[in-house]
């Protein structure tokens, strides 16, 4: 039911109403009946002078088009959209158009979203002590966000190439003018707080973040200190810099805050003694010697008796340790020594921190106390970057919070942010909790049960709570929690090294994490702030209350808290590297199979040891990270709740799911999965189990000798030999298997392709895996060389694969892809190139594979091969002769021809007059490629030998161009090609490979079954077919007068492009179809005289779509 | 997970030498400010190009304000990109900023540096008790205060140009001022440089380093390239060059 206009009116401020009024203005124009969101944008795109969401679409919009071309399209597919709404004629006099529901909608939301706001909060509180909510008068900018929200509105501004999110993030951006909140008292930091300082008299704004990195150094530091103390060796900070002290005291301060969200969780309950004032009156003061003994008893005293993980000894700065005069040095050495005994007797939960501010003291230090650096197993911290001098309070503002109120808006953390981000997320992390912490202590001091200070840090990712509800254990371990505080913390301190590595893992070895990653650290605060809510509600000892997980009675918060200790409690005694490699692996199946493998695993393990369900959930909840949570509704506990949903399935992101169904969702729909991952598993054991012997469905009996060699003949017709061993092998193991009924029979067949040809070695296998696996797909192709040449130009031999490779599987190992590609598809051809290249992990799966049948990747799960055929190759031999790479004495090597790239290819017309070099550009650069390139001169052998050349006796041009390039010798010299060249060159594979590696290879080569030598091809005889083909025609089109050059790189393209072709007569065709017209449209174009020159070049710079060689479909005429 | 890295902040890998040197930028410019010198290093040299996440050249919706607020991260970034580039020894020079980087990556990363040539290094800007950076307290907040209000006035005249989008130089004008590198930015990074004081951890410096200061240089006083000669853990030359 439409809402009329005026009580629409009734809960919009002035500026609101006014957009309103703008919207109901345009709908009445157009003759709509109802006012909708549409109506809305378009007003407030077009109407006010600073308009604020044009702005802001301004700052949103995509850099990669014009700003004006943008919004044009916005406008256009804002028109069309609108155009869409059916017209009715209003009756005459009628009121405005009503307000439609969708529109009514999103000014609800707002008014939800703006009562929300802390700011507003004790406004609104009082005002809703008098009259009901509706009277939330709406803001503009409120507006906005919630019509962004509408799908009609995000739709259309989708259409015009913007994502209604950016827009939501650059109208809430520090550009100070859009956030007028009025504020008249000193309300919590927010965003809006700091951008703008609504006092008249003072500064009407300040910079954005202006505050920000006094604070963050702070914490930046606190950061570094804790990854110090977290470490086995080296784990006593020593902190060097000016500013080193003052880090050192913000770090104390942090610690007695217990402000422990930027430290690492295990860290958390660190407790903290100063006796930097003792050491210093003691040294300078000549204390007396039993004061600083009972103080050191003192210290002895609190690590034994303190809880959480340790005790630090701020020793402060060390300078009065070097002071110079006999007594003091005496004192000095007093307190080394008490100190490094304190060390020694207390291991573990003792650790010491000390500044300097300059180094040089440190090493006057050193030389006093010479093996001080062991003794106190020191680390020093270079701290560059002064502390925080900001008040409290912004360090616990951050962004994210910030955002809280504005819910739905970080749905899509990935989207808003960039690559360089990973960190940020982190850190949000730590803050989100900070303030949340500080209540929980509070909570805690009262009910006095030290042990759930740390409580709070367990974090986990929820669904796998259930997990450990599937494994038999309810209940048990959260007893036994309570029972026992002191193991319950120490296992906390476990669980929280494992994650704080995961943190750190994300943070630091991968500081630009892809999108899947900055989902689960956007996932982790809400669930750890979720927990929390819980936590404080909670009393400290009713784990075993709570533990009633899936009664029906708690409410879901409650179910998912009593998990939760469960799961510290089986978590606790993982092993901390499992998750890790995962973290960055988004295909679903690999954290499937996972997930079984580990559920599998877990029976193995004693009752309530459940290590593994943990970390495969970590996975699970990175796999599925795309279904990114929505949150429009209450503030925290449904923002921990939206992001909870989001580790299981998409069903979840249905915004107010009420709190019960939540957790039960989850288990449901998390033991659905499981289910099918179960199911499908099996069924892949089924699979392979039953057919042991593959069915080649029809089309193909693999017993068949002739048949097969026939069909790989037809394709590879120079490699006879090869292919009847290859073909012989084959049937040969198909046949052994069939016969063989024994425990395990084994159908994977090793081939190993070596010598040269690496195009022909590529093409058998592909057919091969088209003949016996009936398609292209079941070929799994990696070049396991590819995998370290980032700044290697790669030849662009068949990219297609390879770039697939890269951007598709970038950051996982090459057995982790061949493992994944293989559980996909059984059925496979799996062609490894250079295997001599493979790393140990590639040679150890290998070599396994090969023994037992099972391809298993580096986490050590295990893929059947039994129906794959392994082909590998290389061009290194048993007898470590390296074929590939020895002298080739044809003039067109196999290298170049698979460093030809599909460049366009062009036609340009010299004249044999002229000074060919002043006459036409190109020619230098031509020559000058040439004479970067040795192979150039053979071509011009290879050329003059040719009939074109010999029928015009001028051998003087090719001299005078080689002249002519003399002088632009390496200028013009690209750099990647002498890169490729430096490779082909100086990698005798004999040099390069290790000598451990030798012998992995010649054992290796020792279990195939077969290996298969490799006869060079015949490049030259095909440059020769090519290059008589395209003079054929050039003759027949253009006549004999005339001069052709061919740029080397042109025959070498052809050729490549011939290579890589299934059809034979591919060369043919395209001289026939294109290039023949291009000589014709030449001749047309040009008077072509018996001087003139035609030159076919490649026209470099210009890539062809594909990268792969091809024959570009047209000629570029010059 | 490196190319992302290469790719944002536009690495480039140039020359045909088998040494890597890397040339790193300071504030203010991005790489080009190399342009003039590369063919002098590019037959003996691979030169390994980047801009640093602040440059005008690179996405600054990847500038992430709360992770840049020291240096470590600007060296976290260099480390990523040799590491992912693979190289495992190579020259760095640095200029400014990126020298105060180049000594922290030293730090870190001895292994992975053979030398550090800093150009204009400076490891305080703030004068001190005993030390003469250039820049007093005061005037810092001078210039902080200059440029925001800089940034007031570009921030109020956007609206304007916002909305007239129709007309063509408006629109120039508008993309201009909006994609260039931003002045939030620049001051942002501006703080955190007069933040960070090196000198303590100058000595921790283990790699043979050059010292390049020119004679006139309006940020870093000459008595700073001695103090860093004196100080640094292994100062291998200071030259002096006049400009």
């Amino acid at each position: 039911m439409p809402t009329p206009v005026s009580t629409a009116r009734q809960c919009l401020t002035p500026e609101a109403a006014h957009a309103l009024d703008e919207a109901v203005t345009v709908a009445r124009r157009r003759g709509h009946a109802q006012t909708t969101s549409l109506h809305a944008v378009s007003a407030l795109l077009s109407t006010t002078p600073s308009s604020s969401l044009r702005e802001a679409c301004g700052r949103a919009r995509n850099l990669s088009y014009s700003p004006r071309l943008q919004f044009k399209a916005l406008e256009l597919c804002l028109s069309v959209s609108l155009d869409r709404v059916p017209s009715t004629q209003l009756a005459a006099g009628d009121d405005d158009p009503p307000v439609s529901n969708s529109l009514m909608a999103a000014i609800k939301r707002s008014q939800a979203n703006q009562r929300r706001q802390p700011e507003n909060f004790h406004l609104y509180q009082q005002i809703q002590q008098q009259s009901s909510m509706s009277c939330v008068k709406v803001e503009l900018q409120h507006l906005i966000l919630s019509i962004l929200d509408d799908p009609l509105v995000s739709r259309v501004f989708g259409e015009a190439g913007f994502r209604s999110c950016d827009i939501k993030l650059a109208i809430l951006r520090p550009l100070p003018h859009l956030l007028r909140y009025s504020r008249t008292r000193n309300p919590p930091m927010f965003l809006c707080n700091l951008t703008e300082n609504s006092d008249p008299g003072r500064r009407s704004f300040s910079f954005p973040f202006s505050g920000f990195p006094w604070f963050f150094n702070g914490d930046e530091n606190c950061r570094r200190i804790g990854e110090v103390l977290v470490r086995n060796k080296g784990r006593n900070p020593l902190l060097v810099g000016v500013c080193a002290h003052d880090a050192l005291r913000s770090f104390i301060e942090m610690l007695q805050r217990r402000k422990d969200g930027v430290l690492p969780m295990e860290l958390s309950g660190l407790n903290e003694i100063c006796i930097e004032k003792d050491v210093s009156k003691f040294i300078s003061e000549n204390y007396k010697e039993e004061f600083m003994n009972s103080r050191f008893e003192e210290v002895g005293k609190m690590v034994e008796h303190c809880l959480g993980p340790g005790l630090v000894v701020n020793v402060g700065d060390l300078k009065p340790l070097i002071a110079d005069d006999a007594a003091s040095a005496e004192a000095a050495n007093y307190v080394v020594t008490k100190l490094t005994r304190l060390l020694e007797i207390h291991g573990g939960k003792v650790w010491l921190m000390g500044t300097v501010a300059m180094y040089e003291t440190y090493l006057k230090f050193l030389s006093r106390f010479p093996s001080i650096e062991k003794d106190w197993d020191l680390q020093l911290l270079p701290i560059t970057s002064i502390r925080p001098s900001m008040g409290e309070s912004f360090s616990r503002s951050s962004l994210m919070e910030s955002f809280v109120p504005f819910g739905g808006f970080f749905s899509t953390p990935s989207d808003l942010k960039g690559p360089l981000s990973g960190s940020y997320r982190c850190a949000s992390r730590c803050h989100l909790c900070n303030e949340k912490y500080e209540q929980e202590v509070t909570a805690v001091s009262k009910g006095g049960f030290s042990a759930s200070v740390a409580d709070q840090y367990q974090f986990s990712l929820p669904s796998w709570l259930q997990m450990t509800e599937l494994g038999a254990n309810k209940g048990l371990d959260a007893v036994k929690a309570k029972d026992d505080g002191m193991l319950l913390s120490a296992r906390i301190t476990g669980l929280q090294k494992k994650w704080n590595n995961i943190c750190h893992r994300l943070h630091r070895t991968e500081p630009f994490p892809e999108a899947d990653i900055h989902q689960v650290d956007s996932q982790v605060p809400a669930v750890e702030g979720f927990q929390f809510v819980e936590d404080r509600k909670e009393n400290d000892d009713n784990y075993s209350s709570n533990n009633t997980y899936a009664s029906p009675n708690g409410s879901g918060c409650k179910n998912v808290n009593s998990c939760m200790s469960m799961d510290l409690e089986s978590i606790s005694t993982s092993k901390p590297d499992v998750p890790f490699p995962m973290v960055s692996e988004p295909k679903n199946e690999s954290l499937l199979s996972k997930l079984l493998e580990k559920s599998s695993r877990i029976k193995d393990l004693e009752p309530g040891d459940l290590r593994s369900p943990r970390s495969s959930f970590s996975n699970s909840s990175v796999g599925d990270g795309r279904t990114s949570p929505t949150s429009a509704a209450s503030v925290t506990t449904d923002l921990g709740l939206g992001i909870f949903s989001a580790p299981t399935t998409k069903e979840l992101k249905i915004p107010n799911q009420t709190h019960r169904e939540l957790p039960k969702d989850n288990s449901l729909s998390f033991s659905a999965n499981f289910e099918s991952v179960n199911r499908s598993i099996s069924n892949h054991q089924a699979l392979s189990s039953s057919c042991s012997c593959p069915d080649f469905c029809g089309l193909f009996d693999p017993r068949d000798f002739k048949t097969l060699f026939r069909a790989l003949t037809e394709k590879v017709g120079w490699q006879e030999e090869a292919i009847s061993i290859i073909s012989q092998k084959i049937a040969c193991c198909r046949t052994r298997n069939e016969n063989r009924h024994g425990a395990s029979p084994r159908g994977d067949v090793w081939f190993n392709f070596l010598g040269p040809d690496r195009f022909g070695k590529k093409k058998i296998a592909v057919t091969l895996a088209e003949i016996l696996y009936r398609s292209r797909e079941n070929f799994i192709h990696l070049d396991l060389c590819s995998q370290d040449g980032m700044i290697h130009a790669k030849p662009i031999y068949d990219c297609q694969e390879m770039n697939g490779y890269n951007v598709k599987f970038r950051g996982k190992t090459a057995v982790d892809y061949i493992a994944g590609e293989l559980s996909k598809k059984p059925l496979s051809i799996v062609f490894l190139e250079n295997v001599d290249k493979a790393d140990l992990l590639a040679q150890s799966s290998l070599s396994r594979a090969i023994r037992t049948g099972k391809f298993s990747d580096s986490h050590g799960r295990e893929v059947s091969i039994n129906n794959a055929i392994f082909v590998t190759t290389s061009g290194f031999t048993k007898g470590s002769k390296n074929l590939s790479s020895r002298k080739e004495i044809t003039n067109c090597s196999e290298e170049r021809i698979l460093k030809a790239k599909g460049w366009p290819i062009q036609i340009l017309v010299g004249c044999l007059d002229d000074n060919t070099r002043s006459c036409n550009l190109s020619v230098s650069v031509f020559t000058a490629k040439g004479i970067s390139d040795p192979i150039f001169m053979n071509k011009r052998k290879l050329l003059s030998s040719n009939e074109i050349l010999e029928q015009h006796e001028t051998l003087e041009i090719a001299k005078r161009a080689h002249k002519a390039s003399n002088m632009y010798l390496d200028l013009n010299l690209p750099a990647e090609e002498n890169e490729v060249q430096e490779t082909d060159n100086g990698n005798p594979d004999n040099d390069s490979v290790s000598e451990n590696s030798k012998a992995w290879l010649e054992d290796f080569f020792d279990q195939v079954d077969e290996t298969v030598f490799f006869k060079p091809f015949d490049f030259d005889a095909l440059a020769q077919k090519v290059l008589k083909e395209i003079s054929d025609s050039f003759h027949k089109i253009i006549g004999l007068e005339c001069l052709l050059e061919i740029d080397s790189k042109v025959v070498e393209q052809v050729i490549a492009a011939a290579c890589l072709s299934d059809r034979t007569r591919v060369v043919e065709d395209w001289v026939e179809q294109v290039l023949s017209r291009g000589f014709a449209e030449t001749q047309k174009r040009y008077n072509l005289t018996a001087h003139s020159i035609v030159k076919l070049v490649t026209c470099e710079g210009h890539l062809l779509e594909e990268q792969e060689p091809c024959l570009p479909p047209r000629i570029i005429l010059n | 997970m490196g190319n992302t890295l290469l790719e944002a902040l536009n690495v480039r890998v140039i020359g045909s030498g088998e040494k890597f040197l890397v040339l790193a930028h300071g504030l203010g410019t991005d790489q080009s400010a190399w342009q003039r010198i590369i063919p002098y290093f590019r037959p003996s040299y691979r030169i390994i190009l980047y801009d640093l996440v602040f440059a005008g050249s690179v996405n600054p919706d990847l500038f992430d304000f709360r992770k840049y607020t020291s240096l470590e991260a600007y060296v976290d970034d260099l480390l990523a990109i040799l590491d992912a580039l693979k190289v495992d020894r190579c020259a760095y020079v640095g200029h400014s900023l990126s020298a105060m980087i180049g000594i922290l990556a030293s730090i870190r990363r001895p292994e992975l540096f053979t030398k550090l040539i800093l150009i204009g290094a400076s490891p305080r800007f703030l004068n001190d008790e005993d030390y003469h950076g250039g820049y007093e307290l005061s005037e810092i907040e001078r210039v902080f205060t200059a440029m925001e209000a800089n940034y007031e006035a570009w921030v109020s005249g956007f609206a304007p140009l916002a909305v007239g989008a129709d007309v063509p130089e408006a629109v120039r004008e508008f993309s201009r001022t909006l994609f260039n590198m931003r002045p939030d930015i620049s001051l942002f990074v501006s703080r955190t440089v007069f933040n960070s004081d090196l000198r303590g951890v100058l000595g921790l410096v283990k790699v043979p380093c050059c010292i390049i200061q020119t004679a006139k240089d309006v940020s870093v006083p000459v008595s700073v390239a001695a103090y860093l000669k004196r100080h640094l853990g292994w100062p291998e030359h200071g030259g002096k060059f006049e400009h």
